[in-house]
């Protein structure tokens, strides 16, 4: 299978290069992998995964994703390449003044997909994370476990490339945690939906095979 | 109840700034007309030596208008009663010419004085009365009105563009959260703030309405008895139905400026 990610003595860094967060990686990750990125605390884990999605220029080397290199990619490029990626966040990152619905269609409606398709997947997505009722109601009526049930909808809902979770379960009860994992390896395992999950900790339970990468001191290194 | 105030705040500071514009418009006409007023009420009298043209004059100065010859023989005949028809005709021919002078545009006093200077540098001009004291008190008082109003105005706008900047502040705060999260799923510039724009134009369409409304009940309702004579008198220019265009244009220029500031300012808040 051919790689989605590809990252070449990639070097990131913050306050114009003073801050080297990742130092010369290099790694790939091939399409349909299932992937976990740990390490300690400030070891740079988000900063990678923001680079992931474009919010990150790389300081040096290349790193290319979905056939796009983010090292030279434009305004225009990075928003084309964003449609593709599902993005799921610890702290949810939804818009509370948005309905549930209208949260989880977000991908479609800048896409410009017609409103009818919109609802529909809504409706089957939201049916698909056990929120089938809540469909018109705010996220901030939702509990934490639900808010990020809605997150995933959101990140599945244009069947994306890749999904970038960052601590997806990070402020979650174990149950929660569970049902987030749960939705997905089915996204991973049905879609062949590649997908890398930013964690401090894999869960215990996991069913499908994954990679599992470590950073430490700036570099990523794969543990096997 | 937040979404009214929101307007109301943004829709205020900017009828403050129309009711501005539509002032000095206003203003500008109603000045205009009292120029003018003050123009055609304004003559001098030129004496000359010899019969003048129009043309001989405005060689020597660009703004005299109209040329008007006061008939000699009435002013003879008004300092010569009781003399004989012979002796009227020697003052007759010793009489200068005499000319009722109006002028092209309004001119104020240096103006005058500069007309003066060059009709009495002509050798044919034997004197120029220009009877400036009435009209430069009149121009001064005008004047003065017309930089209070100015002042007035300017100070109003720039208190407005504070408020209007204030509540850009709390709109960038309130969409920041959705601009953010729409530029990460990959939204567009326009996309993202295309619900900012149209809540600005509405604001804008609004503000542009009651601006126009309440110069309308001015213009034909209160003017006409208003018991002012200016009003009643000049009712037509205190409003122009161009006047909206003009106010929804202007109104657009400033909220397609707030919303841009927003817009630029949340750019890249995910990094």
């Amino acid at each position: 299978m051919s790689n989605i990610i590809n990252a070449q003595n990639l070097t990131l860094a913050y306050d114009n290069g003073e801050k080297e967060i990742i130092r010369q990686a290099t790694f790939s990750i091939k399409k349909g992998e299932f992937v976990f990125i740990t390490g300690p605390s400030g070891s740079g884990k988000s900063t990678l995964l923001k680079a992931l999605y474009g919010a990150l220029k790389p300081q040096s080397g290349s790193l290319v994703v979905g056939g796009r290199d983010l090292s030279k990619i434009n305004t225009r490029k990075l928003q084309e390449l964003r449609t593709h990626l599902g993005i799921i966040f610890q702290d949810y990152r939804l818009v509370n003044e948005w309905t549930v619905e209208k949260n989880v269609v977000l991908p479609l409606m800048i896409a410009g997909y017609p409103e009818d398709v919109q609802k529909a997947q809504a409706q089957r997505l939201l049916k698909h994370v056990k929120l089938a009722e809540y469909t018109h109601k705010y996220p901030l009526e939702l509990s934490g476990g639900e808010q990020q049930r809605v997150g995933v909808a959101r990140a599945l809902s244009k069947n994306p490339v890749i999904i970038l979770a960052d601590e997806p379960t990070g402020n979650l009860d174990e149950y929660s945690s569970n049902v987030i994992w749960d939705l997905m390896e089915n996204a991973c395992q049905q879609l062949k939906t590649t997908i890398v999950v930013v964690t401090h900790k894999i869960p215990t339970i996991f069913s499908l095979p994954y990679r599992h990468f470590i950073i430490e001191h700036g570099g990523v290194y794969e543990v096997n | 109840m937040r979404s009214i105030k929101n307007h109301l705040m943004f829709i205020l500071p900017l009828i403050a700034i129309l009711l501005g514009i539509e002032f000095y418009l206003v203003f500008d006409r109603t000045t205009a007309s009292y120029e003018k007023g003050l123009k055609d009420g304004y003559s001098m009298l030129v004496v000359t030596t010899k019969p003048v043209t129009l043309n001989d004059l405005k060689v020597l100065n660009s703004h005299i208008g109209s040329i008007e010859s006061i008939k000699r023989k009435n002013i003879v005949s008004q300092i010569t009663q009781g003399i004989g028809k012979e002796s009227q005709d020697e003052i007759l021919k010793q009489l200068p010419y005499f000319y009722d002078v109006r002028l092209d545009e309004y001119v104020p006093i240096r103006g005058l004085n500069k007309i003066k200077q060059d009709l009495e540098s002509s050798t044919f001009i034997k004197r120029v009365e220009t009877f400036g004291s009435s009209y430069s008190s009149s121009y001064r008082l005008f004047s003065f009105i017309k930089f209070i109003l100015k002042l007035f105005i300017f100070f109003i706008s720039i208190v407005s563009v504070f408020l209007i900047v204030k509540q850009m502040e709390i709109w960038k705060y309130e969409h920041r959260q959705r601009m953010k999260v729409m530029e990460i799923f990959g939204a567009s510039l326009m996309l993202r703030s295309g619900i900012l724009f149209r809540m600005a134009i509405v604001d804008a369409f609004f503000a542009t309405v009651l601006t126009s409304a309440i110069f309308l009940y001015i213009k034909f309702e209160w003017a006409p008895i208003s018991g002012i004579d200016i009003l009643m008198q000049k009712q037509d220019e205190l409003f122009d139905m161009n006047d909206m265009g003009l106010l929804f244009l202007s109104s657009l220029c400033i909220v397609i400026f707030a919303v841009y500031s927003v817009v630029i300012s949340n750019k890249g808040v995910e990094e």
